[in-house]
């Protein structure tokens, strides 16, 4: 499984200059939470819109001309092209930038950056999804795409969590994978909360309480670090190896294609190596670098 | 070693073992001629390495707080007045340090001594210092100067050398051979300027800046856990080394210290690119002095300047 | 451990210009470059743009503070252009136009410019510091006084001589032998002026001042097995802790070192339009990882760690070379003297893991 293999890295069709955004306009604009949005956007020139290719998984460098740029993953699918799309939450400067902005307005977008989620390894597989909060925007890109081939993969298993129900994400995608019967899909929040009848409990014990099984299985995990740290135990428990735990990272990143050196777990780049790995690569940093 | 020295080494390493600090700061023999580094130390065996002369130039208040626990630490009248300070701003407990005060006549400024001798710190085979002459060994000469010549500006106007506030103090307090006119000699230079010319002296000196923070990293003062630097809504200054934003920078943090800024020299002789930027904390301190009547670092008791309000405030406009 | 192929001349082209003649040659040259010498002219030993007159520069400069990476990869510098108008976003990259030459730099700061271009030229090139580079012909100048800070020999690099330059002078007394290293240089020497022949005993002299030089750079490192050294160390929090003890975590050894590259980017807006440019940033600093969720290296201990491991470890495992060419200024300037070469000789033996 070359999860780093960077050879068929697809380099982006700009003017040669990586550092320069091509225009996008933002075309609609959801309001998951209290502070996070999904904006649906498109490339101004036409051209782009139907070149640009990108892989579940990948990120983008999203600009607000003057105050800054940010990193957010592509959060649509690339089965699904009339549109992109990203998931933005509130934490600071170009964050709550973004926030003012309309549908409508301009904003400058660097791409397709990073490696992809393992189509090839996962093909014939069941999947287990574990997300929580903000985290199901990436690897809502790949259970699209996943769905939109269903019959190439096995069992599909989502377990996705969020501290109250006002946190959760993507509940018009939630609710058609509840009501996709090749799905079983599991929501649940942290605590009791008044008017929620789902599921309660954190999502690393829903996941240990639902033991999927690890045979022909990958699992593939996005959440806050906190979530990640303890769903690993879980999957080795239940009999996952590491190379069949699948994770995408975050870090603070302002480059996006490994030169300015911050995002770096060893002498990987999480931009350019990642953002997805398989936990054999990262088990050795995961205490300290992550 | 010399007398100092050892009475040093033993109280430190008694120190660590009966426990009553769980580590020592002083300074230790550095790598390159002519200069100390902090030792930090919880091992006992490490106090043999312990050393005062005149290159001594830290101040090691900044590690205090690294620290957890009780710590001894090595102090200058410079390195206990910002202690006090710090107890001051709540910042330290005055039981959690053990203040080894060292009566300080003077730490050499190496510059000063490049200066004077044409040549780098590193071609010079020996400074020796014997009271106020200092003997310099260069190219196979013996140049003699005065002590005034060549130790730091800080130190030239320094009034209280040996702390005032300690657990312990090795030595007879002490005068150090200053010359306060001398020391503040550039602040009054930039004050003879028209408002036009000091403004185009500042530019010229801030274009260099290279926002390495040195400054605020070495000064005991800025203690902040996220300076203003590094707020980015509202963004005070841009990240970008202009030298609008530094000049602003520096200024801003110069007026940050007021108060608590005991005039140790140490951004000065931090700052790779040679800023004099004791220009400015010094006429800072004059500004204070001169306002509130008020000494950083000289009563732990009182309450820090800028951040305390009495109502027999002395100045009208603020009634 | 990367090496370059040289190319030296025989001793019929080799040629050799008096130092009190260098004025001329480099006023020939300004006709066509802008001509960067070391320079005190701003308050810091740096490379700044000829006057037009100082030479007096070969008689105090050994090295300065400011590496010359900062004329290849500046402090500050814009990226592009932005303005709205009522068609939207218009966009204008700012293309480095200058064609310039560093005149007096250093094997080791030659060397580190070759180590740097390799992460700039990698995967997506970086154009901004890469059109720089071909704009820049080097002519590097052979050391006859390095500090006791100076360690290049034990990486690999001669004090006095590289085939990292386009140019290379040695210092023999009142005159400095040139060599030609590329065709770069050889176009440069083709401009110039004031030149005359070399002969062998010149030659002699330029060997003889280069193992002077050689000879003089006491200070020493082991490198070997480094990497892995430290790759076994990575979880050592109590050597990490009594290195990173005394460290400040200011930006000085990572600014003014001439193998760092982190950068970090920032727009800037009035009134509609703007730019985005990039600056020099530091591991060193607490900000550099923070996310809003957590930092991963919000102690100082894990941020000396990462800049002592991404030098002799991590740099050297993407691109086989080490990421310090021993010029020495971390340790000359670092104010609490925290000195890299004491770390990496005190690096305990733990088993691999």
């Amino acid at each position: 499984m070359a999860i780093t293999d960077i050879s068929n890295r697809k380099k982006f069709p700009a003017n040669g200059n990586v550092y320069l955004p091509n225009i996008a306009v933002i075309e609609k604009i959801i309001e998951e939470t209290a502070d996070t949005r999904t904006f649906h956007f498109n490339f101004k020139d036409e051209k782009l819109r139907e070149q640009f290719t990108f892989e579940s998984g990948q990120f983008g460098e999203y600009s607000v001309f003057g105050v800054g740029e940010a990193t957010f993953c592509i959060s649509s699918s690339p089965t699904r092209r009339d549109h992109l799309e990203c998931c933005v939450k509130r934490v600071g400067r170009v964050t709550n930038a973004l926030h003012r902005l309309g549908v409508g307005a301009e904003i400058g977008v660097r791409g397709p950056y990073g490696n992809s989620f393992p189509l090839d390894y996962l093909k014939g597989k069941n999947l287990v999804f574990v997300a929580g909060g903000i985290g199901l925007a990436p690897l809502r890109s790949l259970i699209w795409n996943v769905l939109d081939n269903r019959n190439d993969y096995g069992n599909i298993d989502i377990i996705y969590g969020a501290r109250t129900p006002g946190d959760l994400c993507f509940t018009y995608d939630l609710d058609a994978w509840e009501k996709d019967s090749s799905v079983k899909m599991t929501t649940t929040i942290d605590r009791e909360h008044e008017g929620w009848s789902g599921r309660v409990g954190f999502v690393p014990q829903v996941l240990e309480q639902a033991a999927p099984s690890a045979k022909n299985a990958a699992a593939i995990v996005c959440g806050p670090p906190v979530m990640i740290r303890f769903t690993f135990p879980v999957l080795e428990k239940l009999g996952f190896t590491p190379e069949q735990m699948i994770t995408t990272l975050e870090k603070r990143m302002k480059c996006g294609i490994g030169k300015c050196g911050r995002c770096n777990i060893g002498d990987l780049y999480v931009c350019r190596d990642g953002p997805v790995f398989s936990f054999a690569q990262i088990k050795d940093f995961i205490s300290s670098e992550y | 070693m010399n007398d100092i020295e050892s009475k040093l080494r033993t109280e430190a390493r008694n120190l660590l073992e009966q426990g009553k600090v769980n580590a020592i700061i002083g300074f230790a023999p550095g790598s390159l001629k002519f200069t100390t580094t902090p030792l930090i130390t919880g091992d006992k065996e490490d106090t043999d390495r312990l050393v005062i002369n005149p290159f001594i130039a830290n101040n090691l208040s900044v590690f205090i707080h690294d620290i957890e626990g009780p710590v001894g630490i090595v102090a200058k009248g410079c390195d206990a007045r910002s202690i006090v300070s710090l107890i001051q701003d709540n910042q330290l407990a005055r039981e959690d340090v053990f203040i080894l005060g060292i009566p300080c006549p003077g730490v050499i400024d190496l510059r000063k001594v490049e200066k004077l001798v044409g040549r780098d710190r590193d071609e010079i085979d020996d400074i020796t210092r014997d009271n106020d002459r200092v003997t310099v060994a260069v190219g196979g000469e013996n140049k003699e100067f005065s002590i005034t010549e060549v130790l730091r500006d800080d130190c030239l106007s320094c009034e209280s050398p040996a702390p005032k506030e300690y657990d312990l103090l090795l030595g007879e307090d002490n005068v150090v051979v200053g010359d306060r006119e001398l020391s503040r000699s550039h602040i009054r230079e930039l004050e003879s300027l028209p408002p036009a010319e000091r403004w185009e002296f500042w530019k010229n000196e801030f274009s260099r800046c290279i926002r390495c923070y040195a400054c605020r990293q070495v000064c005991p003062a800025c203690f902040c856990e996220r300076c203003f630097v590094e707020e980015s809504e509202p963004q005070w200054i841009s990240p970008l080394p202009r030298w609008q934003d530094n000049l602003v920078f520096q200024a801003t943090r110069v007026i940050h210290v007021a108060g608590r800024c005991v005039d140790c020299g140490e951004c000065e002789r931090a700052c790779p690119v040679n800023i004099p930027l004791r220009s400015l904390t010094g006429k800072m301190d004059e500004i204070v002095e001169e306002l509130f009547g008020y000494k950083a670092g000289t009563d732990k008791d009182a309450p820090p300047l800028m951040t305390a309000y009495v109502p027999e405030e002395a100045e009208d406009f603020i009634r | 451990m990367y090496r370059r192929k040289r190319k030296i001349l025989s001793g019929d082209n080799m040629k050799k210009i008096k130092k009190k003649d260098i004025g001329k040659l480099l006023s020939k040259w300004q006709a066509d470059f802008t001509v960067f010498t070391p320079s005190r002219a701003t308050g810091v030993a740096r490379m700044e743009e000829w006057d037009g007159k100082d030479t007096d520069f070969l008689t105090w400069y050994r090295n300065t503070v400011i590496p010359p990476k900062n004329n290849i990869l500046p402090n500050m510098e814009a990226m592009f252009r932005f303005q709205k108008d009522e068609a939207g976003y218009q966009l204008e990259p700012v293309t480095p136009e200058q064609k310039q030459i560093i005149f007096g730099i250093r094997p080791c700061d030659a060397r580190a410019l070759t180590i740097i271009d390799m992460v700039f030229k990698d995967t997506y090139e970086d154009r901004y510091y890469l059109t720089r580079r071909q704009n820049t012909v080097l002519v590097g100048l052979g050391c006859t006084n390095p500090y006791e800070s100076c360690f290049c020999t034990s990486l690999g690099i001669h004090p006095a001589q590289s085939a990292d330059v386009d140019l290379m002078l040695t210092d023999i007394g009142n005159e400095l032998l040139i060599e030609e290293i590329t065709d770069k240089g050889k176009e440069l020497l083709g401009k110039s002026s004031g030149l005359t022949d070399a002969s062998s005993n010149d030659e002699d002299s330029a060997k003889q001042s280069r193992e002077t030089a050689y000879q003089k750079v006491t200070r020493k490192l082991d490198t070997t097995g480094i990497a892995d050294k430290l790759q076994a160390s990575f979880e050592d929090k109590d050597f990490w802790g009594k290195v990173a003890a005394k460290c400040v975590t200011c930006g000085i050894c990572t600014f003014l070192c001439p193998t760092c590259y982190c950068f970090d980017i920032n727009d800037e807006i009035s009134k509609g339009s703007g730019a985005r440019f990039r600056n020099w940033d530091s591991c060193s600093f607490s900000l550099y990882t923070k996310m809003p969720a957590e930092n991963p290296r919000e102690e100082k201990w894990q941020r000396v760690r990462q800049k002592v491991c991404h030098k002799y470890e991590f740099y050297p495992r993407l691109f086989d070379t080490i990421a310090c060419t021993g010029c020495g200024r971390c340790i000359r300037f670092c104010p609490v003297n925290w000195d890299i070469t004491q770390t990496l000789e005190s690096v305990p033996e733990h088993s691999a893991v």
